[in-house]
């Protein structure tokens, strides 16, 4: 028969996605409601319908739909559903199998998805960072005022956090650049680009930037503005860091800074919007459990490791500036445990979703599906 | 009084009629109450009914000559069971009759209407319309006679149609009668109720123009209803050239009728010939989930699918809007055969309301099992009280109808037993 197509279900697949926190799948009877309520969906080949058969007719190709990614799960799909099929959570799921899919090694992403690798994922810089301090001689307390260059010196930090940052950049691009060439494989269900890549993926920043996608959630509106908080308290904090390495390496400014320099200011105001958007989503998230569902472990692990980032950094501080020494050190440990954390493990978490979401907006964008 | 003898049927829709035809032809005395003004219930306000989808005086007629002709049927209009005690060949029922100010020496000669000065909107005809508050429920109601709405009635308004009643039929003091039956079987026939449609807020009934239910459509295409036949729009009482249909507007949705309300497809295929027969250039949409044409049905549905200004579209409905700066209205859906979004702009749309059993809002005044969606469960009934067609589950005409017959025959078997 011309134009048939064999379709290759794979009902292991379909047995990952429902673990992978996507349960609800098989009670979707494709009816269309998600397509038409989502406000995100473009109008040709609208999601997250689609996705739904693929996954529940275990379908893989389904993991380079950038489609998926399209989605900012506003859950306004899952409030209108019909038969109870959560198409957010089973779109969340499949982002998140997608990010293992392109992760290399793929069993750190499993491991990062699943509690029982938990107490690993914690030991493992814990142990590095001790080892580097006790290998350089400096597993102790040091005397005098707090100067946390004192007791973890700059050098050893940059030795081991410049590597981490630069490993998980090179995962990243691996795994985004077989991304892109998947999604952009003919497929039957799939659009093709067009236009400028340079300028497009200006302007999708722009949009990322500005969440101007994510705003158009009614569920969840909230979450956008949350999530606004939180991305500009990183760039905020990226800024800072990146200043101080300056400090320390070309201008040979000594930390701590003053209270009142720009840099600290700066600093202050990232941690302030840091901890105000994390703190809104978690408190978000519980509110909106009964129609939005409550999300899965995989996303409040990363919950967590930034909350932890913010609290840690602000406790590191503030033990410093009243003198607590027995306090401040532990928990400028555990600070720097926590960043390794948010960047060593970034390929594999949630965290992805900054290269994969860009990424697939920038398809949309250059495919002319309503970008 | 022997109670053995006696059955109650509740509910004087085509179910209960017929439960109760079938006991008094075969001997039973029976008693039917009615909660509404008329016999006849949900069938007399469709325009046409399957399966031989003709007028529903074809059926009720005969229906209303054989409860004249005999004389082992009574019935109470505007009647409501308060209290059931006692079990099987040996129940207490009391009955509340509420007052029609109007008795029964009424000649239906319309004089009080005329001279009524006050309205009411018309809830046989769904609210399309208004009736004076002196008012016919319908023009071939049973029983032939006027009721008058007091509660829109105020001040001299009672006053009015009394002076205009030449037959002394007009008794503004009536009050409520409360009724004491002792009978040895009861039916239950309340029917169902259509699905509020405002409780659908995507769906834009209530706040866009001109969408519209399925049981209005009834109505606007009934030549006793609001527009006397002709299907017209009714923001401007337009004849509407483009039509939707909206299926599952509320049924097998978790979040409102988790059930398949059975008769909407069905419906929303006769309505579509309506539509194409009053206006031979109107095009019909139907979107639908999966058109379900129970049994000798699906020959209907051929039919229908063959004309070539039907269109089915599979593919739910899940937003209306009013188009800017008009009356016409905007349905999104997606084609889930091709794969895209579409927007089309409609003259008037149509839900495909689903059916509620009427024991949803007032339960049975015995403690009985209901389903969480409140349809009766006929296996955890107590005996000698039976259930009847749509209360037990969603269901067309014929098959209420047998399944009166059925009641029927189950309640003289149970009576038979105790004598």
């Amino acid at each position: 028969m011309a134009g048939e197509t064999i379709i290759k279900p794979d009902l292991q697949f379909v047995k990952r996605v429902i673990a992978a926190g996507g349960d609800t799948v098989k009670n979707c009877y494709q009816c269309d409601t998600c397509s038409v309520v989502c406000n995100l969906s473009p109008d040709e080949k609208p999601f997250p319908r689609k996705e739904m058969l693929q996954a529940q007719w275990g379908l893989k190709e389904v993991l380079s739909d950038p489609d998926i990614w399209l989605c900012h799960q506003c859950s306004d799909c899952t409030v209108y559903c019909p038969r109870g099929a959560n198409p957010g959570e089973v779109l969340g799921a499949l982002r998140k199998m997608c990010i293992e899919k392109y992760a290399t090694p793929p069993v750190l992403a499993k491991a990062v998805g699943d509690p029982k690798f938990l107490p690993l994922l914690i030991a493992f810089p814990m142990v590095l960072l001790m080892l580097a301090l006790k290998l350089t001689g400096h597993w102790n307390i040091p005397e005098g005022t707090i100067v946390y260059a004192h007791f973890f010196p700059t050098l050893l930090v940059d030795a081991i956090f410049v590597p981490a940052f630069f490993f998980a950049v090179a995962v990243l691009g691996k795994g985004v650049l077989a991304f892109w060439q998947d999604i952009n494989a003919p497929h039957p269900w799939r659009v093709k680009v067009e236009g400028n890549l340079v300028g497009n993926l200006i302007a999708t920043v722009k949009d990322v930037l500005f969440h101007n996608r994510f705003r158009t959630c009614e569920t969840t509106y909230t979450r956008s503005t949350n999530h606004l908080f939180l991305v500009f308290g990183f760039i905020f904090l990226f800024i800072v860091t990146n200043w101080g390495f300056l400090n320390e390496w070309v201008l040979h400014v000594e930390s701590p800074y003053f209270l009142l320099s720009p840099i600290k200011l700066l600093a202050m105001a990232g941690t302030a919007a840091l901890l105000y958007g994390i703190w809104n989503i978690v408190k978000e998230r519980q509110a909106n459990a009964a129609k939005a569902g409550y999300g899965s472990y995989y996303d409040w692990f990363l919950i967590y490791v930034i909350f932890a980032v913010g609290a840690t950094g602000l406790l590191a501080w503030l033990f410093r500036l009243v003198g607590i020494k027995i306090l401040a050190y532990p928990t400028y440990f555990l600070h720097l445990t926590a960043i390794f954390m948010l960047f060593f493990y970034a390929p594999y978490t949630k965290m992805a979703h900054i290269v994969y979401r860009t990424v697939a907006m920038l398809h949309a964008r250059m495919s002319g599906r309503g970008f | 009084m022997n109670a053995d003898n006696k059955i109650l049927v509740i509910g004087g829709g085509m179910s209960g009629l017929t439960a109760a035809l079938e006991a008094a032809e075969a001997g039973s005395q029976v008693i039917i109450t009615e909660a509404g003004p008329y016999l006849g219930g949900r069938v007399a306000q469709l325009h046409r009914y399957f399966p031989k989808l003709c007028p529903p005086t074809c059926g009720l007629e005969i229906n209303f000559r054989r409860i004249k002709e005999n004389p082992n049927i009574s019935f109470y209009t505007m009647a409501e069971v308060t209290q059931v005690s006692g079990s099987a060949g040996n129940f207490d029922v009391t009955i509340k009759v509420q007052p029609r100010y109007v008795n029964d020496r009424c000649v239906a000669c319309h004089a009080c209407a005329e001279a009524c000065t006050q309205w009411r909107v018309n809830d046989f005809n769904y609210g399309l319309d208004k009736t004076k508050a002196a008012y016919l429920p319908y023009d071939m109601a049973f029983p032939q006679q006027y009721v008058i709405d007091k509660s829109a009635c105020s001040g001299d308004c009672g006053q009015k149609c009394l002076e205009a009643c030449a037959y002394d039929a007009i008794e503004l003091h009536m009050t409520p009668q409360t009724l004491n039956f002792n009978v040895g079987a009861v039916i239950m026939a309340s029917g169902w109720e259509l699905y509020d449609a405002t409780k659908m807020d995507n769906l834009g009934f209530g706040v866009v123009a001109n969408v519209i239910t399925n049981m209005q459509m009834e109505r606007l295409a009934a030549s006793n209803g609001p527009t006397g036949g002709q299907i017209l729009r009714p923001s401007d009482q337009q004849v509407p050239k483009k039509v939707a249909f909206v299926q599952c507007a509320g049924s097998r949705d978790e979040n409102h009728l988790p059930y398949c309300s059975y008769i909407c497809c069905m419906a929303s295929l006769k309505q579509a010939t309506y539509v194409r027969e009053k206006a031979p250039e109107a095009e019909v949409y139907i979107f639908y989930i999966d058109i379900r044409t129970p049994g000798r049905y699906e020959q209907f549905y051929w039919k229908v699918r063959d004309d070539e200004n039907v269109h089915l579209i599979r593919g739910k409905v899940a937003k209306i809007t009013q188009e800017p700066g008009t009356d016409n209205v905007v349905v999104v859906a997606e084609n889930t055969a091709t794969g895209d979004k579409q927007s089309m702009v409609f003259d008037m749309v149509v839900l495909a309301a689903g059916m509620v059993p009427s024991t949803k809002a007032s339960p049975f005044p015995l403690p009985l099992s209901y389903t969480p969606d409140g349809f009766v469960i006929q296996d955890l009934l107590p005996p000698g009280v039976y259930a009847v067609g749509t209360l037990k589950g969603p269901l067309d005409v014929t098959k209420s109808v047998q399944d009166g017959t059925g009641a029927a025959l189950k309640s003289l078997i149970a009576l038979g037993r105790r004598s």
